[in-house]
């Protein structure tokens, strides 16, 4: 599409949008609830299309699609975006209407995607209909399918709410395109801090703009997740955290704090025994030279501190499918994703805490698990300190659909309200 | 063979006036280096054997295990006592992150490899009639950046091949655009001119260039060397767009403009052959007391030909440190020498996981 073509859709959009709101708000949440259905089945024609694509599109192995889907979306159901409805924008019918806050999403939401994980971009894509907004959406260039396939879902379970979605593609770096797309009154943007600096330059105070960055998260393990009758199941879930979208979501754990210098250095052991296995039955995808080559760099950079007499330990698969390096110290390295999981020693929940600082203006989620009756406290300061999501090792990469990305609500942001204050 | 012995013998081949690639020559010198380092720097002692590498082994210089360049963040690699240090470049870095550090216990190495190369690569016009060039260097002085192994370099450049007029124009990270501009202006013609520095600083020299709407047309004896990346700069200028506006705006002809790839942790620098060699494909060569190879990161091995691998460093002139340098750079073998690449240009994450550099920029390591 041209520019001006851009704009020509972008003016069908909101004319679509305006005829999808003159229809009861209910018919778009039933239809969207059907589309989530859909997607939430293994067996329906739009998950098996999009298992097939997405390995080529994305460079991950079909096996890593197909769990990561099935852990996904298991719980995305249309009542999941029934509740989230209720709990963020309250009843879409009531009965004193005139009395209560009028919720509206803008006329058209240009959303731009990133990344090649599924998940998010299908929410990403819902919400706004949702808010009867129609739906402008640069598709990310890693994933040109579940866009695509998302768009066509919806139109396949109501036509009228599919004229209100489009979908289109050019490279990041087209400012005349990206200008045109950027006219819409609400934007969604994810991204590199980069990218998201450079939308946000480009928006106009009247605009809504709503941000998503890039973000990281970790784990931390208390005595009792570390014990021997616990320690494999343990390493388990969070070797399957680790290895889902090759460890390249937001949710996906960079790094594992460990109660104890022990415990480190079994849950380092276990940790990688674990994620060989997960090898076997669910290969990481193929990486770039880049990604490769970092993996060398710092399993190297480990060998050398292991060398120079550090309590520092390399386990590692022949070719770079998988790494784990138990450190010394709390001290941040480099992150080369891909499977790559240091694992480092903390005496105590507030040694935690201090190891994570540096991390707070990224952290998104922190898998917490055995620190007994210290949990609540420890969640809350995890919190307090960045984290918008404290959950067990083994559910990091199936968050809830209401699930509070970088601390903001789902629908919330890409809403209008607008108080009525009537005397009778 | 004593390391006394090892700079002898490296420092006479960096003085030949005539390069010879003699393999046999290499080879016995980086496996006499190796010794030495085996046995005198204990942690990279203990890698190679880890790895299974020792001087007594068989493979020549293609098995000498290399160290990363991360790991002179966090470990003194150095082959003396620690008192015997006369000097340490650091990388740059920012106040909260780790800088890698080079010690040395001499410069005499380091000196004599950088002015071969220099001659070699950016001035091989220099004659008994112009034995000298005019060296105008957009960086800082090494009084000012005393911990800059670039600095140094020009520093020394200055000192052995510069000419009257030669100087720094980088003082307090600012760059002197007006004296700048005068010293290109009067620029003596038919005299090599070199023009040298960082590439964020030529980004400045062209920004300064444009709001005053100046074109140059620098006499046809200059050229330009630019060296380092854009990491930490707000402002990123990708090599081709550079090099145009560096031939529009100084009038300097892209076959002119030469790229340094260097780093702190080497002894030694690589050049691109434009000037060296006109008539031959763009590529980076060394100085014969180097070798690169380009290493598939996946298994170890040189890289099929033709394939994008990591960038590994042997050089000679690392005599107190180590020899064999694996780079986080990635590379492809041109002929007999070898490119680097860059990352794509707005090359979009596969993830929304934060990348490791970025995340380092903000956490410091």
């Amino acid at each position: 599409l041209t520019p001006g073509e851009i704009r020509e859709r972008l003016a069908e959009l909101r004319q679509a949008g305006a005829e999808l709101r003159q229809r009861p708000a209910r018919r778009t949440l039933d239809a969207l609830a059907q589309v989530l259905e859909g997607w939430s089945d293994a067996g329906s024609s739009w998950r098996r299309e999009l298992e097939a694509e997405l390995p080529g599109a994305t460079g991950f192995s079909p096996e890593t699609v197909r769990e990561g889907l099935r852990l996904g979306l298991a719980h995305w159901k249309g009542e999941a975006l029934r509740a989230l409805a209720a709990r963020e924008i309250g009843p879409l019918e009531r009965p004193d209407a005139a009395q209560q806050p009028i919720i509206a999403g803008f006329d058209a939401t240009a959303v731009l995607l990133a990344g090649s994980i599924p998940m998010p971009s299908l929410l990403a894509l819902v919400a706004p209909l949702l808010l009867r907004s129609s739906v402008l959406a640069k598709s990310a260039s890693r994933d040109p399918v579940t866009p695509r396939l998302v768009a066509r879902s919806i139109a396949e379970v109501d036509a009228e709410l599919g004229r209100c979605i489009e979908v289109v593609a050019f490279p990041g770096e087209d400012d005349e395109r990206m200008g045109a797309l950027l006219e819409a009154s609400c934007i969604v943007a994810s991204g590199s801090d980069e990218t998201v600096a450079s939308v946000r330059a480009r928006a106009a105070p009247s605009q809504r703009l709503v941000t998503y960055g890039h973000r990281l998260s970790v784990a931390a393990l208390g005595a009792a997740a570390t014990a021997s009758s616990v320690l494999e199941d343990t390493a388990r879930r969070l070797a399957l955290d680790v290895a889902l979208w090759d460890q390249l979501g937001c949710l996906s754990p960079i790094a594992v704090y460990v109660e104890g210098e022990a415990a480190a250095d079994a849950a380092s052991e276990a940790l990688a025994s674990a994620l060989a296995e997960v090898e076997r039955r669910m290969p990481r995808g193929a990486i770039e030279p880049q990604a490769a080559s970092l993996i060398s760099h710092e399993r190297a950079r480990a060998e050398l501190r292991a060398a120079a007499g550090e309590p520092v330990r390399l386990h590692a698969s022949d070719g770079s499918a998988w790494t784990v390096v138990r450190e010394a110290h709390r001290e941040v390295l480099p992150a080369p994703l891909h499977r790559f999981v240091r694992v480092a020693p903390v005496a105590d929940g507030a040694q935690l805490l201090n190891a994570l600082a540096p991390l707070a203006r990224h952290l998104a989620a922190v898998a917490l698990d055995g620190f007994g009756s210290a949990t609540p406290r420890l969640a809350r300061d995890l919190a307090h300190l960045g984290a918008s999501r404290i959950c067990p090792p083994g559910t990091l990469q199936a968050p809830p659909m209401g699930w509070h990305h970088d601390g903001k609500g789902v629908l919330t942001p890409l809403a209008r309200f607008a108080d009525l204050e009537l005397t009778p | 063979v004593s390391r006394a012995e090892l700079d002898r013998a490296i420092l006479e081949w960096m003085r030949e006036p005539l390069w010879s690639e003699d393999e046999e020559r290499f080879d016995a010198l980086a496996g006499a280096l190796f010794a030495h380092q085996f046995e005198c720097c204990l942690p990279y002692r203990r890698f190679c054997e880890r790895r299974a590498a020792t001087p007594v082994g068989a493979g020549g210089w293609r098995a000498i295990p290399p160290v990363p360049t991360g790991a002179f963040k966090e470990l003194s690699l150095r082959c003396f006592p620690a008192e015997r240090g006369i000097h340490t470049f650091r990388t740059s870095g920012t106040s909260t992150s780790r800088r890698g550090e080079l010690h040395l216990d001499t410069l005499e190495l380091y000196e004599a490899s950088l002015l071969a190369s220099f001659r070699r690569f950016l001035l091989p016009d220099l004659s008994p009639e112009h034995p000298q060039a005019t060296i105008l260097v957009l960086a800082a002085s090494p009084a000012e950046a005393r911990d800059s192994s670039l600095s140094h370099m020009f520093g020394v450049a200055i000192r052995e091949l510069g000419a009257e007029g030669s100087r720094f124009f980088v003082e307090g990270d600012q760059l002197l655009g007006e004296d700048l501009l005068r010293a290109l202006e009067t620029a003596p013609e038919g005299h090599p001119l070199l023009l040298c520095g960082t590439a964020f600083a030529f980004v400045h020299l062209l920004d300064a260039l444009e709001q005053s709407d100046a074109r140059l047309s620098l006499p046809a004896t200059a050229r330009i060397m630019e060296t380092g990346g854009f990491k930490g700069r707000s402002r990123v200028l990708p090599r081709p767009a550079l090099y145009l506006a560096l031939e529009e705006r100084l009038g300097v002809p892209l076959e002119r403009i030469v790229n340094q790839y260097g780093m702190t942790e080497l002894g030694s620098q690589f050049y691109d052959t434009v000037l060296c060699e006109p008539a031959a494909p763009r590529r980076k060569l060394g100085p014969p007391w180097t070798r690169v190879r380009i290493v598939d990161p996946e298994t170890g091995q040189d890289a099929a030909p033709d394939s994008v691998g990591t960038i590994v460093v042997y050089d000679l002139a690392n005599t107190g440190s180590v020899l064999a340098i694996q780079t986080a750079d990635l590379g492809r073998r041109v002929e007999d020498g070898f490119e680097v690449l860059g990352r794509e240009p707005g090359a979009e994450a596969r993830g929304c996981s934060i990348a490791a550099d970025e995340l380092l920029a903000g956490a410091g390591a």
